[in-house]
């Protein structure tokens, strides 16, 4: 076989990995592009195939705006997944800290308390958690979505084993500094921590932000958040897609813009926290 | 000859004594790492495995959610009940259907994407990579909408470009499908990037020993990379298995309601359905514990698979 042959070959092999990966790249990227498309197009033009959405009008946006208060569920929404997050993350750190920095009996047994959550589905303990809440009085409230996902088993996991690579010497020679172990955690594990433990609260953001469960669960009534408030405009006979765009688009402007700044560390680690 | 000496005390059994702490002080020793436990696991015996022991027990009984109606002890009757009802074998049935069907999505299709630009790197790679993961970040209820927009029978995307007239949503035969496909779309990226992240972490000599005795790039595929990525295969399996149907329930809920003629009812909208539709909390619990069994043997069937596995490469 002679060098040319092997060059060419090869050159063959990039162009179809480029071919291979474009397709593929268009198929996932599409829908997300038409929904933005669509909700730029004026109301008379929704059905157009036009590739661009060309005169743009944001009359969807507005008509939006008169049906659900956007700016509201956007809030409720910031504050909700905001709340869970922050929550899961000091959960998972203070437990990862406990299993990273300690050996104790029963560790292995509360360890496995921990993977053993994925193996319960929500719709297993839904009822009881129902009945739970609604003597607590928390049903319809956004404390009520936010309480009972507090811990992340998820976090605990992921922080585990960052704090598991973490030099022992540090801790040990803040211990001989005679600082406790609650003002090790905080001047010495979590400044040195703090590309793992953002990237993992944006990946707890994102997934809270995007929970629809749990939401419709507990504001069967209502439609406090914006994954609830998109069911409203879905369902019923003749549904108004140009709204219903324009609300999608914005439900996930957010989490986009996120990726958009961060998104080597995001796809980092949402890849290494494998599941969700 | 021998003289028996006594044996001299020992100074260690002295130091041992010294050094073992006081009660209080042990207590305290001991105490930290489970108060650093203690939030999180609180929060995971309330909300998980509280109600996960009060869903065993619910599933003895007969309850309509209602608080003034008293739960009345049936004793096997609600898994008697369920046993002989055809809902749970179907939406079995469909459950295992939806598994099937996006296991292209989160296996075939990524290996065979990963093989195919295993080599090409650099910049374009990161750009291919943020666009096929976009979906992923998607909430499920705008990418049913947007789906529900693209599938519209009248003015959608799909119709009008294929020429075709189904209605997808509304006919049995269809909505499964698309369900399967839009749940595909979803999950494909994160697939795509942990096949990667897999294939970028095999260490290239096997495969070069390998073409240097001769062997082909289909052999060196079959024989070295595959096996290799068993493990990665084995964790992405597991996923969909217990994750697929979790996967759906958006777009079920937001898109069919079950329907129609609950051809898209699978196991966890089955459960939903039980105890917030028609408030029969007993049957629900007993096909929620009946569910929990089952996926707890599939998954400890997996990764034992997957530990034994797991020893090719080390």
């Amino acid at each position: 076989m002679s060098e040319m042959a092997v060059g060419d070959r090869g050159r063959l092999r990039t162009v179809r990995a480029h071919g291979v990966l474009a397709v593929l790249s268009a198929i996932c990227v599409f829908p997300i592009y038409w929904l933005y498309a669509t909700s730029l197009r004026r109301p008379g033009d929704v059905y157009s195939l036009s590739p661009l959405p060309w005169p743009l009008s944001v009359q969807s946006y507005t008509d939006a705006a008169r049906q659900v208060d956007v700016v509201h569920l956007l809030f409720n929404t910031l504050a909700m997944a905001g709340l869970i997050a922050v929550g899961q993350l000091l959960t998972g750190l203070l437990a990862a800290y406990a299993f990273a920095a300690w050996n104790f009996p029963l560790k292995r047994l509360l360890y496995i308390a921990f993977v053993g959550t994925w193996l319960v589905p929500f719709q297993v303990t839904m009822l009881p958690n129902y009945v739970l809440l609604m003597q607590m009085g928390l049903l319809n409230t956004i404390m009520g979505v936010v309480v009972p996902t507090l811990c992340s088993a998820l976090g605990v996991l992921l922080l585990r084993q960052h704090l598991e690579s973490f030099p022992r010497e540090l801790l040990e020679a803040s211990a001989m500094d005679g600082r406790s172990s609650w003002t090790t955690l905080w001047t010495v594990v979590v400044p040195n921590m703090r590309s793992a433990l953002s990237a993992l609260a944006v990946v707890l953001f994102v997934n809270a932000w995007n929970e629809y469960f749990w939401p419709a669960m507990v504001m069967q009534r209502s439609n406090a958040v914006l994954q609830l408030g998109l069911r409203s405009f879905m369902g019923t006979e003749g549904t108004d897609w140009g709204p219903l765009m324009a609300v999608s688009g914005l439900a996930c402007l957010p989490v986009f813009a996120l990726y958009l700044v961060l998104q080597r560390n995001i796809v980092n680690a949402f890849v290494r926290s494998g599941l969700k | 000859m021998f003289v028996e000496v006594p044996a001299p005390p020992r100074p260690m059994d002295k130091a041992i004594k010294a050094a073992r702490p006081s009660l209080p002080r042990a207590i305290r020793r001991a105490v930290p790492p489970y108060l650093y436990l203690a939030p999180a696991l609180i929060l995971l015996g309330i909300w998980v495995y509280r109600p996960l022991a009060q869903t065993a027990q619910l599933s003895f009984y007969s309850w309509n959610l209602l608080p003034t109606t008293p739960m009345e002890p049936v004793g096997l009757d609600n898994y008697r009940r369920m046993m002989d009802s055809p809902e749970l074998g179907d939406a079995l049935w469909r459950t295992v259907e939806v598994i099937l069907g996006l296991l292209p999505f989160s296996i075939v299709i990524p290996v065979v994407v990963g093989l195919l630009t295993r080599r090409l790197g650099g910049r374009s790679r990161a750009v291919y990579q943020a666009l096929v993961f976009s979906p992923m970040l998607v909430a499920p209820v705008a990418g049913a909408a947007v789906w529900g927009w693209l599938l519209d029978p009248r003015g959608g995307v799909v119709n009008q470009a294929t020429g075709t007239s189904v209605n997808w949503l509304q006919e049995s035969g269809y909505a499964q499908i698309a369900i399967i496909l839009i749940t595909g779309w979803h999950v494909l990226g994160f697939a795509v990037l942990v096949v990667a992240a897999a294939l970028s972490g095999i260490n290239g000599d096997y495969a070069d020993a390998a073409a240097l005795d001769g062997a082909s790039r289909g052999q060196i595929t079959r024989w070295i990379t595959l096996p290799l990525l068993s493990p990665t295969l084995v964790f992405l399996t597991l996923m969909t298995v217990l994750l697929s149907a979790q996967w759906t329930f958006p777009l079920i809920d937001s898109l069919t309601q079950g329907g129609p003629a609950d051809s898209t009812t699978n196991v966890y909208y089955l459960l939903w359905d039980y105890g917030f539709r028609s408030y029969d909390a007993g049957m629900g619990a007993a096909a929620g514990m009946l569910l929990f069994v089952g996926f707890g043997l599939v998954a400890a069937v997996l990764v034992w698979l997957s530990e034994r596995l797991a020893f090719h490469d080390n």
